[in-house]
């Protein structure tokens, strides 16, 4: 107790020294906090746009879908969908159905990707229905369609218009039936805006010659922490039926969660140097402290203290100053990341239409969201490499000759 | 017994491709109780001495003993737990720690010690009362006087209770009537309680005070009266 009152009194030898290094370590602890904490909220928010218009968190496929996205790959769900909606943690399952095709107006005709839905269940989670109402929607049967915005001005198509759709049905045969353009939908990625066609599930397995099935069961979660407890749960429901696979997201949708990765990677490369820098100062501030009390050293040494202890009260100075800084960078962090949850950081100044990441639409006002545990461990971090920073100076100390100390001016 | 005894001691300092010999070949002991002067011009090897006998330094060649141990044959970490348990040290700058107070630096060896502090202030308060410091234990040493320092300096060296006290210069910072009651202090405590005390000088007054002065020149023994 009596070396780490001491240790802090030697911190305050140089109040300047002390208090720019404290800034420079607790400003980065702030950085590395208050950044996580924005990434951490964007990639959630992309996560859970990409999931509820995509696969969901966990997704339900016949094997070999998932690779070759080839709809020949459907199965009948059963009572799949009934039985995993009652799992803890479900919020919605999204029966799907996805077919190749071309639709033709009068006037021009276009390769869509038919997608058959349950317009009930989507309306809640689809984030590309997002405002629109069930009447907006197609039936499961009927021959409404909901139709990209490029799609509908390439087919030169307004509402209320029809058009006709042909596709290849499971024998081989090409099919072919007409829809009605019910709503317009803008989802402000280019791909998607230029090929999506929504159509009723059931009018469009029937279309396709395979009624009653579907490619794809998205299932989402209401917290996405829940995967863990909910994956094991939902294999035990498929373990009777072979043939289908469960998935994560991340399998599900390589490109979103490669791209979260690669994102995450060169923000944790920044951080490394950012943190390298920091270390760097606080061996400096430690090592011109110990070598400034070299004499000083020489005396404590001279009136009986080992090398052992002299080594200590320089790791006692380091963690000191390392817990010091841990809380205050904590404290800022913390205050950072508030503001950039309340209020975020508004890109639309910046760039024009809907931002997209991994093909996925985000808000294009960036909030952030609580990773205390992240916060916690970033912080023990620092005051781990103040510790480490203090290794060489502790070993200088620990070097010093009494005698030759004494003789020091 | 001597407490303090050295056979044939020699200390050689490496200065580029020369050597220097800053004692050659000396033998000296020294009782417990004595008050004893190490007396001579600069360089003749006073303060060479002194770090041998006070562990700081290790002979080229000899023997240094300390109230039994050869303090050669020592490792660091022994030579550091004798220093804390023998020896005494006072400084020609008094070299207190600038951010302790008077108290916290007088008790710094019981602190290393692992004495508790109730224990340790009882004994600060005995001290600086023999000492004449009391009222100053909280102030800090730069609040303090140049002959007030050295005496938190004794009183630092005393808290131990070592077996021997070494003083290089004790007085070449002071005045010469504070250089006069800080003498006369050491060698009442070295006359009632017997602290035996070792300096290292070349100023008359710290000469007139001993009751042995033994003499050095080039690092060879001169004269022991």
């Amino acid at each position: 107790m009596e070396l780490l009152n001491l240790a802090w009194k030697n911190l305050w030898r140089s109040r300047r020294r002390t208090l720019i290094t404290l800034a420079a370590v607790s400003f980065s602890l702030m950085l590395v906090q208050g950044s996580h904490n924005l990434s951490f909220g964007v990639y959630s928010a992309m996560i859970d746009s990409g999931v509820r218009a995509g696969t969901g968190h966990l997704v339900v496929y016949q094997r070999d879908y998932v690779d070759s996205r080839d709809e020949k790959f459907s199965f009948a769900p059963q009572q799949l969908v009934e039985q995993i909606g009652q799992l803890d943690g479900v919020e919605a399952v999204l029966p799907r159905l996805f077919l190749p095709g071309l639709a033709q107006s009068t006037r021009e005709s276009r390769g869509v990707l038919v997608t058959g839905v349950d317009s009930q269940a989507e309306q809640r989670i689809n984030p590309f229905l997002k405002g629109m109402s069930l009447e907006q929607l197609p039936s499961l049967s009927g021959r409404e369609a909901v139709v990209g915005s490029r799609l509908l001005k390439e087919l030169q198509l307004k509402p209320g218009n029809k058009f006709v759709v042909t596709l290849q049905s499971r024998d081989g045969e090409l099919v072919s039936e007409m829809f009605r353009v019910h709503s317009v939908v803008t989802t402000g990625m280019k791909n998607i805006d230029k090929s999506l066609l929504l159509v009723g599930r059931e009018r469009a397995a029937r279309l396709a010659g395979i009624p009653g099935e579907i490619q794809e069961l998205a299932v989402v979660l209401r917290d996405q922490q829940a995967e863990q407890a909910v994956y094991p749960k939902l294999q035990r429901l498929l373990k009777d039926r072979p043939q289908l696979r469960a998935l994560s997201w991340t399998e599900a949708m390589p490109n979103l969660s490669n791209a979260i990765k690669l994102d995450y990677a060169s923000s944790q490369f920044i951080f490394i140097i950012l943190l390298l820098i920091v270390t760097i100062g606080v061996i400096n501030t430690l090592l011109m402290s110990v070598m400034e009390r070299f004499k000083e050293f020489g005396v404590i040494l001279a009136v009986g203290a080992s090398a052992l202890r002299l080594r200590i009260l320089v790791f006692a100075e380091a963690f000191l100053l390392g817990v010091v800084a841990m809380v205050l960078g904590s404290v800022f962090g913390s205050l950072l990341t508030w503001y950039l949850q309340a209020v975020g950081i508004d890109l639309r100044d910046f760039m024009e239409g809907n931002l997209e990441f991994g093909g996925v639409v985000f808000d294009p006002i960036m909030r952030a969201s609580w990773d205390w545990p992240y916060m916690l461990q970033i912080a023990f971090f620092m005051l781990l490499l103040s510790l480490v920073a203090a290794i060489y100076p502790a070993i200088k100390a620990g070097r010093i000759l009494p005698a030759e100390a004494l003789r020091h001016h | 017994m001597s407490l303090i005894e050295l056979k044939s001691v020699s200390k050689i300092y490496p200065l580029g491709n020369q050597q220097v010999v800053a004692v050659a070949n000396l033998s000296l002991k020294i009782k417990a109780g004595e008050f004893t002067v190490l007396a001579g011009p600069s360089g003749s090897g006073k303060t060479t001495l002194l770090n041998l006998i006070g562990c700081l330094d290790q002979p080229s060649e000899g023997e240094v003993w300390l109230d039994g141990h050869n303090v050669g044959k020592e490792e660091a970490k022994q030579l550091a737990k004798l220093r804390l348990n023998k020896i005494g040290f006072i400084f020609q700058s008094y070299n207190l720690i600038p951010v302790l107070t008077a108290a916290e630096n007088a008790e710094f060896t019981l602190m290393l010690l692992g004495i508790d502090k109730v224990k340790r202030r009882q004994r600060i308060v005995e001290l600086f009362a023999e000492l004449g410091l009391q009222g100053l234990e909280d102030r800090n040493p730069s609040d303090l006087s140049g002959g007030q320092q050295q005496r938190v300096a004794i009183a630092r060296a005393m808290a131990a209770q070592p077996a021997v006290i070494l003083a290089d210069e004790p007085t070449a910072s002071l005045d010469l009537q504070t250089s006069e009651d800080l003498l006369a202090l050491m060698q009442r405590l070295n006359e009632t309680q017997g602290v035996t005390f070792v300096f290292s000088s070349h100023d008359p007054l710290v000469i007139s005070h001993a009751r042995r002065v033994v003499s050095l020149r080039d690092g060879c023994l001169e004269s022991d009266r």
